[in-house]
C-alpha cells in the first residue's frame, strides 16, 4: 500500500472551544457558532474566507448533514459535510478537513465537532432503544468497556483503585482548566465508593453526558504565514484511523486487554510522523479516557509503557502533567465530559494551545509533539492525530 | 406400535414457599412450594425448554410436527407451534398445531398425534408440549396452586418403544367454570368452586372407568394413573372412588410445585415412570370441559429407564431450584405490577432473515481457515478475512464466561439490574454475547470461567411484539 500521508501538509491557524458542561442556555447551534467563530477571530479571519466545513457530529438528534454548520454560520451554499464516525467523529471531520486542503482544492478549512446530549435526558447515552439490532445484547457503553477491566483485572491483577488513579489525576488537572465541565478535584476513595454504573466501572470511573463544540481553522504551511499565527501555527504531523468490528464479543479469541484499532492507527501515525519512540518523542497526549480503564489500556496500546504496566506507572506520576510524558493534561474526557462528536476537535484545540504555550489550563512544559487519540463504538474506531510545533 | 418415544420437562428456577402467600395475606397456611416462571419467561420458551430436554440425543430432523398445549398463549392469532418448531431446528415440511383454552389439551394433543400417526404413512413423529404460565388472582385461593412449567411427550411410530399406546377415549361436557374472557378477564374467574369440584370429579372418572371397560381391566391391574388435579382432597376423593390401590393414583406433585395447567397430566407421567416395570398399566388423563384418558403399556423397562438417567426431567430441574424470598419477588416475575417495561426496535425483517442466527443459534465455519463464528451478518472471516465462504454450523448451547460486564444501565432504564453481559466462548467454537438470567448475586457469583447453559428467553416487547433470543445461565444440569 503507497502512503504518502499527510505530514507537513496541513497548519492549524486558528482554534476555540466552548465551555463545556451542561449547557441547557445554548442549541447545538448556538455552541457551534461559538467555537467556529471563535476559531475564526483566533485565526484574524471572517468566516466568508471558510472554502468549505466538516463537522463531526454522532447522534441524529444533533443534526444530520452539513446542515448543522450552515444553520448555525450561514456559509452561503459553501459545502459541508458531516463526519459520523462514533467517538471520533470529530477528529475524522478534521481528517477529511485536512484533505480538503492539503489536496489544493481549499486553502482554507473549518474543522468542527458538536453534540447537544443534555436535551435528551441524563442517564446514560440515549438512542440504545432505537438503534442496533432487535435481540442480541445490547451493552451500555460503560459495559462495553467494562468487559475490558473485568479481563485487565484478571490478568494483570489491577485493581479498583488502578482505576481509580486514572479518575484522581484527570480531575486534578481538569480543576485548572476553565473550559472543563467538573472542576472538582477528588480522592481515592471517592472514586472506589462511588455506586457502581457497569462493574468494575462506578460513576467516576465514566465520563459524564455532557454538551460542547470545538473548532479549529486549517490551511497549507505556505499559506500559513500571511495569517496571525504566521510566528507559532501548527502543523499536522500525522493524521490516521483505524476501524475494527463494531462488536468485539463476537470476534473468537479476542482479549479484550488491548484495543486492536489504537494500535494499528498509532503505528500508522508514528511511521508517518518520523516517531520511534513515543515515550521520549511525544511530550504530551489527549486520549479517550471515556472510562478510567480505557485510559489505562490507551497508554499501553500507544507504547507510552509496557503491555501490563500502565497502572503502575501512572502511580509513579509518569502520566502526570509535569512527568514523562503527559496524558490529558486537559482533564481529559472525566473533566470535559463527552459530547460525542465535538470532542476529537477539542482535545485537537487543546494540542495547539498547548504547543503555541498558551494553554488555558495546565501549560505543559516545552512542549513540542502532542498527540490526540479518539476510540468510539466498543473499541472499534480510533483515530490519532500528531500535531508538532513550527519548526 | 405407537407409543412413547420420548419425553420431557422443565421446570423454572424459581420456588415459592406458600407461607409467604399465607403471610401476606394472613391466610391459612397450605404446606409446600410452587414453580414460579420468571419475569422473562412464558409458555412459548418453557415449551422450547421441555422440547429440548424431551429430543435429547434425538436429530429434531426426524420429526414429522409439533403439537403445542397452553392455556396461556403469547398471541391469540399467531401459531406458537411453529416457532417453537423453528427453535428447536426441526424440519419445515412438518404438521404443527396449537391446542388451546382447555386444561385437557395437553391430552387432547396426544390423542391427535396418535390419530394423525394412523392416518398419515408419511408422519411417524409428533412431538407434545404441554405448557402454561397461569396469572392467579393475588389473594385467592388460586395463588396458592397455580404454577409454572412444561412437558414433553415424543409420540412415535416405531417397532420398538419404551411404551406403546393402547387406546383413549374422550368426553366433551361442557362446565360453566372456571372461565376466562378473551380481552377482558386478566384473571380466571368461576361462579362456584364446589361445583367446580363436581364437574371435575365427573369427568375424570367417567373417562377412566370407561378406558378401563373398552380394556377389560381391573382397578388392581393398574399400576399407575396420572391425571390432572388441582387439589390434593378432591384428588384423593377421585382415587378412592376408582377403587386405585396404594400409590396408584399419582399425588405429591401439587404438594412440592403446584398446579402446572395443560403439563399437569405428563408432568404426573413422567414421575410415574420413575420406577418403571415391564408390562406396566398406565393411565394418562385430562379434564377440562371435558376429559381424555390414554391407556398406555410399559413395553421395556431398560428403555424407560434409560429415559429417565439421560433426561433433566422433573427431578435434575427441581435439584437447581431455588427458593424465593418475598412476595415481592414473586409479583415482579409474574406481571402482576404495572409499570413500564424496557423495549427496543422491532424488525419483521431482521427476525426472518437470520432465523438461522437468532433462534436456531445455527454460526458460521470458514471453509478456508476453519473458524467458527457468530452471528450470520457477518459476511468475511474474523480470522483469515476471507470472503463469504462460510458452512453453516450449528452450535452448542454451553461454554464458558471469557469477560462479563455487570451492566446498571439497561436502555436507560434501572429495572432488575444489574444485568450481567457475558462473553462466552462455547464449547466447540464460536464467541456470542449474552445476557445471564436468573443469577443470585451477580457481583458475586458471575466469574470468568464460569459455565453456562443457554436458554432460550423473551428480551423485549418492543413493537408490540414478543421478541426472544437466547439468555445464559449457571447451569441447571442439561446433558
Amino acid at each position: 500500500m503507497v502512503r504518502h500521508g499527510i505530514a507537513n501538509k496541513v497548519a492549524i491557524i486558528g482554534c476555540e472551544m466552548t465551555k463545556y458542561g451542561e449547557r441547557f442556555d445554548k442549541d447545538q447551534y448556538g455552541l457551534l457558532s461559538e467555537a467556529a467563530l471563535g476559531a475564526c477571530k483566533d485565526a484574524g479571519i471572517p468566516k466568508d474566507d471558510i472554502d468549505a466545513a466538516w463537522v463531526g457530529v454522532f447522534y441524529y438528534f444533533t443534526g444530520l448533514s452539513g446542515t448543522t454548520v450552515e444553520d448555525a454560520l450561514r456559509l452561503n451554499g459553501k459545502p459541508i459535510t458531516r463526519c459520523e464516525n462514533y467517538c471520533a467523529s470529530g477528529m475524522d471531520a478534521f481528517r477529511n478537513a485536512c484533505f480538503g486542503v492539503a489536496s489544493g482544492a481549499y486553502d482554507i478549512g473549518l474543522a468542527c465537532g458538536v453534540e447537544k446530549l443534555m436535551d435528551e435526558g441524563g442517564s446514560g447515552l440515549p438512542g440504545f432503544k432505537i438503534f442496533g439490532h432487535p435481540v442480541y445484547p445490547m451493552p451500555s457503553a460503560p459495559a462495553m468497556f467494562s468487559m475490558a477491566a473485568t479481563r485487565s483485572f484478571h490478568v494483570w491483577g489491577w485493581t479498583k483503585e488502578d482505576l481509580a488513579r486514572v479518575a484522581v489525576k484527570n480531575h486534578e488537572n481538569g480543576f485548572y482548566h476553565p473550559k472543563a465541565h467538573f472542576r472538582t478535584k477528588i480522592g481515592i476513595e471517592d472514586v472506589v465508593k462511588a455506586p457502581m454504573i457497569a462493574d468494575p466501572l462506578g460513576r467516576f470511573d465514566c465520563c459524564a453526558m455532557s454538551d460542547g463544540a470545538a473548532a479549529l481553522i486549517i490551511t497549507r504551511p505556505e499559506l500559513a504565514e500571511s495569517y496571525v499565527h504566521s510566528k507559532d501555527y501548527v502543523i499536522v504531523k500525522a493524521n490516521e484511523i483505524s476501524v475494527f468490528t463494531m462488536a468485539p464479543w463476537y470476534w473468537p479469541g479476542y482479549n479484550f486487554i488491548s484495543f486492536p484499532a489504537t494500535v494499528k492507527a498509532s503505528e500508522m501515525a508514528y511511521k508517518e510522523a518520523g516517531i520511534t519512540n513515543p515515550r521520549t518523542q511525544v511530550d504530551l497526549a489527549e486520549v479517550h479516557d471515556c472510562f478510567t480503564i480505557t485510559e489505562l489500556l490507551n497508554c499501553q496500546d500507544l507504547k507510552f509503557c509496557e503491555m501490563g504496566k500502565a497502572a503502575e506507572e501512572l502511580k509513579n506520576g509518569t502520566f502526570n502533567y509535569d512527568g514523562e510524558i503527559a496524558v490529558n493534561p486537559s482533564g481529559g474526557l472525566k473533566s470535559f465530559g463527552h459530547p460525542i462528536g465535538s470532542t476529537g476537535c477539542r482535545m485537537l484545540v487543546e494540542l495547539t494551545k498547548q504547543l503555541q504555550g498558551r494553554a488555558e489550563g495546565r501549560q505543559v512544559k516545552d512542549a513540542k509533539i502532542g498527540l490526540a487519540h479518539n476510540l468510539g463504538g466498543a473499541y472499534s474506531v480510533c483515530s490519532v492525530s500528531i500535531l508538532g510545533k513550527k519548526d | 406400535m405407537i407409543g412413547i418415544k420420548a419425553y420431557g420437562a422443565y421446570l423454572p428456577k424459581n420456588l415459592l414457599p406458600r407461607e409467604i402467600i399465607a403471610k401476606m395475606w394472613d391466610f391459612p397456611v397450605v404446606p409446600g412450594t410452587k414453580s414460579v416462571a420468571s419475569i422473562d419467561e412464558d409458555s412459548l420458551t418453557m415449551a422450547v425448554e421441555a422440547g429440548l430436554d424431551c429430543l435429547t440425543g434425538i436429530d429434531p430432523k426426524t420429526i414429522d410436527g409439533l403439537f403445542f398445549a397452553t392455556t396461556t398463549q403469547v398471541y391469540t392469532e399467531k401459531d406458537s407451534a411453529s416457532l417453537i418448531a423453528t427453535v428447536l431446528d426441526m424440519r419445515d415440511n412438518i404438521i404443527t398445531a396449537d391446542f388451546t383454552d382447555s386444561l385437557k389439551s395437553g391430552t387432547s394433543a396426544v390423542c391427535r398425534a396418535v390419530d394423525s400417526i394412523k392416518a398419515n404413512k408419511d408422519i411417524k413423529r409428533i412431538l407434545v408440549i404441554a405448557s402454561d404460565t397461569r396469572q392467579p388472582e393475588p389473594a385467592t385461593f388460586w395463588e396458592y396452586g397455580f404454577s409454572d412449567g412444561a412437558a414433553a411427550i415424543l409420540v412415535a411410530e416405531e417397532e420398538s418403544l419404551p411404551l406403546s399406546i393402547e387406546d383413549y377415549y374422550s368426553v366433551a361436557t361442557n362446565v360453566t367454570g372456571p372461565w376466562k374472557r378473551t380481552g377482558t378477564d386478566k384473571f380466571i374467574r368461576t361462579f362456584e368452586v364446589k361445583m367446580d369440584s363436581q364437574f371435575y370429579s365427573n369427568n375424570v372418572m367417567r373417562v377412566i372407568t370407561e378406558i378401563m371397560k373398552r380394556n377389560n381391566l381391573k382397578p388392581e391391574e393398574i399400576d399407575s394413573v396420572a391425571y390432572y388435579y388441582n387439589d390434593p382432597r378432591s384428588h384423593q376423593r377421585v382415587a378412592k372412588k376408582l377403587k386405585l390401590g396404594q400409590g396408584v393414583a399419582q399425588n405429591g406433585l401439587f404438594f412440592q410445585i403446584g398446579d402446572l395447567g395443560t403439563a399437569m397430566p405428563f408432568a404426573l407421567l413422567i414421575s410415574a415412570l420413575k420406577r418403571p416395570k415391564d408390562d406396566a398399566k398406565v393411565i394418562l388423563a385430562g379434564v377440562g370441559d371435558g376429559a381424555d384418558a390414554i391407556y398406555m403399556k410399559v413395553q421395556d423397562r431398560k428403555q424407560v429407564r434409560e429415559l429417565t438417567k439421560t433426561r433433566m426431567g422433573l427431578s435434575e430441574h427441581q435439584k437447581t431450584m431455588i427458593p424465593m424470598k418475598n412476595y415481592g419477588m414473586y409479583i415482579e416475575n409474574k406481571r402482576l405490577l404495572e409499570k413500564d417495561r424496557y423495549t427496543r426496535k422491532s424488525s419483521a425483517t431482521i427476525l426472518w432473515r437470520e432465523t438461522a442466527s437468532i433462534y436456531q443459534m445455527y454460526g458460521l465455519k470458514c471453509r478456508k481457515c476453519g473458524l467458527v463464528q457468530y452471528p450470520s451478518m457477518f459476511k468475511a472471516c474474523h480470522q483469515c478475512r476471507a470472503d463469504n465462504e462460510f458452512d453453516k454450523i450449528k452450535l452448542k448451547l454451553k461454554g464458558k464466561i471469557f469477560t462479563f460486564s455487570l451492566d446498571h444501565l439497561v436502555g436507560g432504564s434501572y429495572y432488575n439490574t444489574p444485568v450481567p453481559r457475558c462473553v462466552i466462548d462455547l464449547e466447540e467454537g464460536g464467541r456470542i454475547l449474552c445476557d445471564m438470567t436468573e443469577i443470585e448475586k451477580p457481583e458475586e457469583n458471575v466469574k470468568i470461567g464460569m459455565d453456562v447453559e443457554l436458554t432460550f428467553r423473551l428480551m423485549h416487547e418492543g413493537a408490540e411484539f414478543k421478541n426472544y433470543y437466547w439468555k445464559c445461565r449457571p447451569p441447571r444440569g442439561r446433558i
